[in-house]
């Protein structure tokens, strides 16, 4: 057991929460390391588990001004990657991304995260776990950016005890946050997707009684969109046509996948979308999705 | 006629916008947009000029990691070598605006390219973005290859490895070797698209 681990046992125990160490930037090594980002690793619960699905983030802190990337960084920059050190047995899932916003520079666009941002991450316990405590790691790589670009990266890591129940850790307010903003599957917003001359046309149904004022597609292919061209939204009947346009230059797709932010601030909600990609004119009546 | 009028007002309003055909961008199977720039040396340069010829642009910003992994490396500089020997024109573009990342004057870009040991044709400044617009060029690097005709055969990545670590480039899959490699044997591109990756490009606001 690292000198570290033993030290920090009783506060970690405590906290469920780590600090991080800047690790060397490895064999990339020409950029110098970045700097205004810091990462750190937390659990949701104070405890794990035997046989659980224990949720641990990696936190993300950036210094006004900068910022990171979501799973698709749109016109630039690189998503956020973590590569696990895990006891025997342990399963990382992968990055559940929450929601991004869009940063416009001249005329690029791209899709990430500014301030703070925590990335939930699953992790299977096994049920055959005999230890007083485990420790789960990451190295966590990302790219950060004002103006300028700088690869940032860091070694973080997290004691927890192993007990037969857990309970909310100190952290626990940060994960309820971070679902309210990840996207989720809703049966009652229904969508459909048409191709036509370079033009994408998102049909959306929002659920009866929801009015859909302003909404915003995040693709999760980098290739399939022209971020830079503005989605339009109009409205026909209970349907709405988000108008986007498509890379020229763009990779070949027969599905739309991505995310739906539906209105703004505190009252937005984020939708997932995987829908076929139908060629040809988008079709918005029902009576023709009923009979299709 | 409800939809087509809702339709009329959607194209009212991306005209309005500037959004529609905003597509003078370089397209794989399109003629290539037409340009002419200055390089270091004050010297001009059209794509006409180049005509028969294959012709490789390459957007460059020196302070940026990405473009550091492949300058650090050697990588660009080999390839520039490699392929220049063999008869490609590979154009090295600067887009930074003045006061941005990347921005250089003729002597700056020449003095980098020294100290770099850089082999391409020539450095292009294009000081106000309009040939990158004109691309659609959005990253440091993004690679375009266009073939003797003129015709853009492919555009993307300098690779399939989109990272700041130049250990990365070892097990790289090259598009643009590859795609050059294809285009001077007189065959048709195999990947000619891919996801460009880098910094964004430093243009104006």
């Amino acid at each position: 057991m690292s000198p570290f681990v033993r030290f920090s046992r009783g506060m970690l125990s405590a906290l469920g929460v780590l600090a991080v160490s800047f690790g060397p930037t490895g064999a990339g090594a020409q950029a110098p390391p970045g700097r205004h980002v810091k990462a750190s690793l937390v659990a949701e619960t104070d405890a794990v588990r035997p046989g659980q699905t224990l949720t641990v983030g990696i936190r993300l802190d950036m210094e006004k001004g900068w910022h990171i990337y979501w799973r698709n960084p749109g016109d630039s920059g690189l998503p956020t990657r973590a590569k696990w050190e895990l006891p025997a047995g342990f399963a990382a899932g992968e990055i559940r991304w929450p929601y991004p916003i869009r940063f416009t520079t001249g005329p690029l666009v791209s899709f990430g995260y500014e301030h703070d941002v925590l990335l939930p991450v699953e992790i299977r316990v096994p049920a055959a776990l005999v230890a007083t405590e485990v420790r789960i790691a990451a190295r966590v790589d990302w790219l950060e950016c004002q103006e300028a670009c700088l690869p940032g990266r860091a070694d973080v890591s997290l004691a927890l005890p192993v007990r037969a129940t857990s309970a909310p850790g100190s952290q626990a307010a940060l994960f309820a946050e971070a679902r309210r903003r990840l996207p989720r599957k809703d049966p009652s917003w229904r969508f459909s997707a048409s191709s036509a001359s370079g033009r994408l046309t998102l049909v959306v149904r929002p659920p009866r009684g929801t009015a859909l004022r302003e909404a915003y597609f995040y693709p999760v292919a980098p290739r399939l969109l022209d971020h830079a061209q503005p989605q339009l939204l109009t409205h026909e009947g209970g349907a709405s046509r988000l108008a986007l346009a498509r890379d020229p230059n763009g990779a070949p797709a027969d599905r739309l996948a991505g995310v739906l932010v539906a209105g703004t601030g505190v009252g937005a909600v984020a939708i997932e979308v995987d829908v076929p990609l139908v060629s040809g004119p988008a079709r918005t009546s029902l009576k023709q999705e009923r009979n299709p | 006629m409800k939809r087509l009028a809702s339709v009329a007002v959607a194209l009212a309003v991306l005209a309005a916008l500037g959004a529609v055909p905003a597509h003078a961008v370089a397209v794989v199977g399109q003629p290539a947009p037409a340009f002419t720039l200055t390089d270091s040396h004050g010297k001009a340069h059209s794509l006409a000029d180049f005509k028969g010829k294959v012709v490789v642009l390459e957007w460059w910003n020196h302070e940026c990691p990405f473009v550091g992994k492949h300058y650090g490396s050697g990588n660009m500089q080999k390839l520039q070598k490699e392929w220049t020997a063999k008869g490609v024109v590979w154009i090295t573009v600067s887009s930074s605006a003045p006061g941005k990342q990347g921005h250089v004057d003729g002597a700056k870009a020449d003095a980098l390219m020294k100290e770099m040991a850089g082999a391409s044709t020539a450095v292009l400044l294009d000081h106000d973005g309009k040939v990158g617009k004109a691309y659609g060029a959005k990253t440091t690097p993004h690679m375009f290859v266009i073939d003797a005709k003129g015709t853009v055969v492919y555009a993307g990545g300098i690779d399939d490895k989109p990272s700041t670590d130049q250990a990365d480039i070892a097990t790289a899959k090259n598009y643009v070797s590859a795609a050059l490699a294809e285009v001077t044997a007189g065959k048709a591109v195999t990947t000619a698209t891919s996801q460009p990756y880098g910094c964004g490009v430093k243009y104006a606001e």
